[in-house]
């Protein structure tokens, strides 16, 4: 009792996401299947990859409106046949090759100094240009060997499913148990005073970003080959759904305080919820309406009331005293 | 350091000046008394780009060529603010003798309608039909709700009992509602072939494949689709091999499947025999047409009859090999 009680004070979206499984499953029984859940897990798992690299960059008090364009160029870059080889090996140039195109966004934030929201913004202009200028903006398939990452699986289990707990968990593990992800939260609590305590705020950043843009080319890589083919609407939106999913998962948009589970359970809700909507015959005119309600619903279930509250009366907030986590104050700082 | 933002500036600003410089119009027609057969300069404005919308482009500057008209094109990436100002600068600014427009919001066109109706430009409509349908010079649309009929007619001929999975578009635009429209209207009292399920997918090849999935996961007795663009289709054909669905027409296991649009992808799938039907729009005429027109309004004349809806062409798996050469998005 006592465990659940922990696990629930870590991750309050369970008591969200239990009652709106239960409901969805008296409505529509086929909801409760082993089939529907894979399914479930298989339509999450981009979500799952693409938020536990923004979980990062929000952790930082950033923001990068660029993941649903960046998403797009990967997928052009992977059907255009720009990168081409063995399976293997152009999911590693795709891989290597977003993490630069998020470094970039890294180096304009850390070392130019531009916000990320202007940064990001612009950047979502060129790699959604650059994806359709590859693309002449057609629809093109892509080549059957390069689909394993959306359609094949491990040991009988989906690939995307494989792929997504794998992201999650090492996402988990550098941000819990890395002096990088520690790094990553103290800026976040604190951007001044993990610089006056001599954090190496640009590396930090940049990796933050190159860290997010390499899931991002994973994400990509499962996202396409699960379509198929690149269309022009790709990652449309998408950049909000994540942050969204991150939102939802308790972190904090103002940096500082969040987890990579959390953020999972986030995109699981809204995997969960897009399927349960199908599945139970909602009106194809109401989803929006519901959608924002369970939304709202979820995170008021998740979150401390007061919490939220305190939240909107103090708009723009107080940056929280440094250290903001237990685990800040056992980071051996370097010397300045 | 301190140099580094006014590089980023200096360097923007001569790519501005680039842009600028490639975009520069050709010449307009000459003369105080314009002909249809003066040399024009077409402003081409697009609500966004993608398949459908290179072939309708493609359509417009072949026919242009063929009468020596130079066109000069920009695209408003779904975003109807923009639009309004490209056309600004369009008719303003490159001074334009005519303005071809695929309108991205049917309300939000009728200032530049409005604008081209003041400074005299006939303004043609292609593809989506503006609210505004006095001030146009012509207008050439498909038939979204005939298109629906045909779909559905489709699945009425086969003569089977078909439970059907209607995917709709996005549910703000003309072409989807009306497809809905017709498709629905068709099948009202007919019991051999009933909607068991519609998902809604914003023209989102995501929220296509995930809508199918779920949906064949609800209802495994669903045996026919019918997808309202070939935009969706490959996301469909992910779905039906993901749920162990996929089987080509004459399998026994094979989901009926009907589309629109007789894009590349409807092409190569009826090609390939996994779909039944694709009722295909006539793109190429769309641009002939609409060319045509711009000449005949800017020589001061009336374009008879001014609105024109073209129904689409069914093409079926029976007419595939007789007729494929005359859709737009087959090989030729």
């Amino acid at each position: 009792m006592k465990t659940l009680g922990k696990v629930l004070g870590r991750q309050p979206l369970i008591l969200a996401i239990v009652p709106l499984f239960v409901v969805f499953s008296v409505i529509q029984p086929n909801m409760a299947t082993a089939a529907n859940m894979l399914n479930i897990g298989i339509q999450s798992s981009v979500l799952v990859i693409a938020a536990t690299g923004m979980t990062f960059v929000i952790l930082t008090a950033g923001i990068d409106l660029s993941v649903g364009a960046m998403l797009f160029l990967g997928a052009a870059v992977m059907t255009t046949g720009l990168v081409n080889g063995p399976p293997a090996v152009s999911y590693l140039l795709v891989v290597l090759l977003f993490a630069l195109v998020g470094a970039f966004n890294g180096v304009a934030i850390a070392k130019i100094g531009i916000p990320a929201m202007i940064v990001t913004l612009a950047t979502l202009q060129i790699f959604r240009g650059a994806g359709g200028h590859i693309t002449q903006q057609r629809s093109i398939a892509i080549a059957p060997t390069l689909r394993w990452a959306g359609t094949g699986d491990l040991l009988g289990v989906p690939a995307p499913i494989v792929i997504a707990l794998l992201v999650m968990l090492a996402g988990h593990l550098v941000l819990m148990r890395t002096v990088f992800g520690r790094y990553v939260q103290a800026l976040g609590s604190s951007d001044s005073a993990a610089q006056n305590a001599g954090l190496p705020r640009t590396a930090i950043l940049v990796g933050v970003y190159a860290l997010e843009g390499l899931l991002v080319g994973v994400a990509a890589i499962v996202q396409i080959g699960r379509i198929g083919a690149t269309q022009p609407t790709v990652g449309n939106g998408f950049e909000l759904t994540v942050i969204t999913a991150v939102v939802l998962g308790g972190t904090s948009l103002f940096g500082g305080r969040g987890t990579i589970i959390g953020s999972a359970l986030g995109a699981v809700t809204l995997g969960l919820l897009e399927n349960g909507l199908v599945l139970t015959g909602a009106s194809p005119y109401s989803f929006d309406l519901v959608r924002g309600i369970v939304l709202l619903a979820a995170l008021l279930a998740s979150e401390q009331p007061q919490r939220v509250f305190a939240r909107f009366r103090t708009h723009p907030p107080q940056a929280p005293e440094v250290p903001a986590s237990p685990h800040i104050s056992t980071v051996a700082l370097p010397h300045p | 350091m301190k140099t580094t933002p006014l590089r980023f500036v200096g360097a923007a600003a001569a790519l501005v000046l680039l842009a600028a410089c490639s975009n520069s119009p050709g010449t307009t027609s000459g003369g105080n008394s314009p002909s249809a057969n003066d040399k024009l300069t077409i402003g081409v404005s697009f609500d966004q780009l993608n398949e459908i919308r290179q072939a309708e482009l493609d359509g417009i500057k072949a026919a242009a060529k063929e009468k020596g008209d130079t066109v000069v094109f920009v695209s408003a990436d779904q975003d109807a603010q923009k639009q309004s100002t490209q056309i600004q600068d369009l008719i303003e600014t490159k001074k334009v003798d005519a303005v071809i427009a695929i309108a991205w919001n049917m309300d939000q066109i009728n200032s530049s309608i409005a604008l081209a109706k003041a400074k005299n430009v006939p303004f043609i409509a292609m593809d989506r039909a503006p609210a505004d349908q006095v001030n146009i010079a012509y207008q050439i649309t498909g038939d979204p709700v005939a298109d629906g009929k045909l779909a559905a007619q489709q699945m009425l001929d086969s003569g089977k009992d078909l439970k059907v999975l209607h995917l709709l578009g996005a549910l703000t635009d003309q072409n989807a509602v009306g497809r809905r429209d017709g498709f629905i209207e068709a099948l009202k009292g007919q019991s051999k072939v009933q909607i068991v399920a519609e998902v809604p997918t914003e023209w989102d090849p995501v929220k296509a494949l995930n809508g199918v999935s779920n949906a064949l996961q609800k209802d495994p007795g669903i045996n026919a689709i019918f997808a309202p663009s070939d935009y969706l289709l490959p996301s469909v054909e992910s779905a039906l091999k993901s749920a162990g669905r996929e089987a080509n027409v004459g399998d026994a296991a094979h989901v009926f499947l009907v589309t629109i649009d007789g894009d590349p992808n409807g092409c190569k799938a009826m090609a390939a025999k996994s779909i039944d039907a694709d009722i295909a729009t006539d793109i190429a005429t769309f641009g002939a047409q609409a060319v045509k027109a711009a000449h005949t309004a800017v020589a001061g004349g009336t374009v008879d009859p001014k609105i024109v809806q073209l129904a689409g062409l069914p093409l079926t798996q029976a007419n595939f090999a007789d007729t494929k050469a005359k859709i737009w998005g087959c090989p030729k």
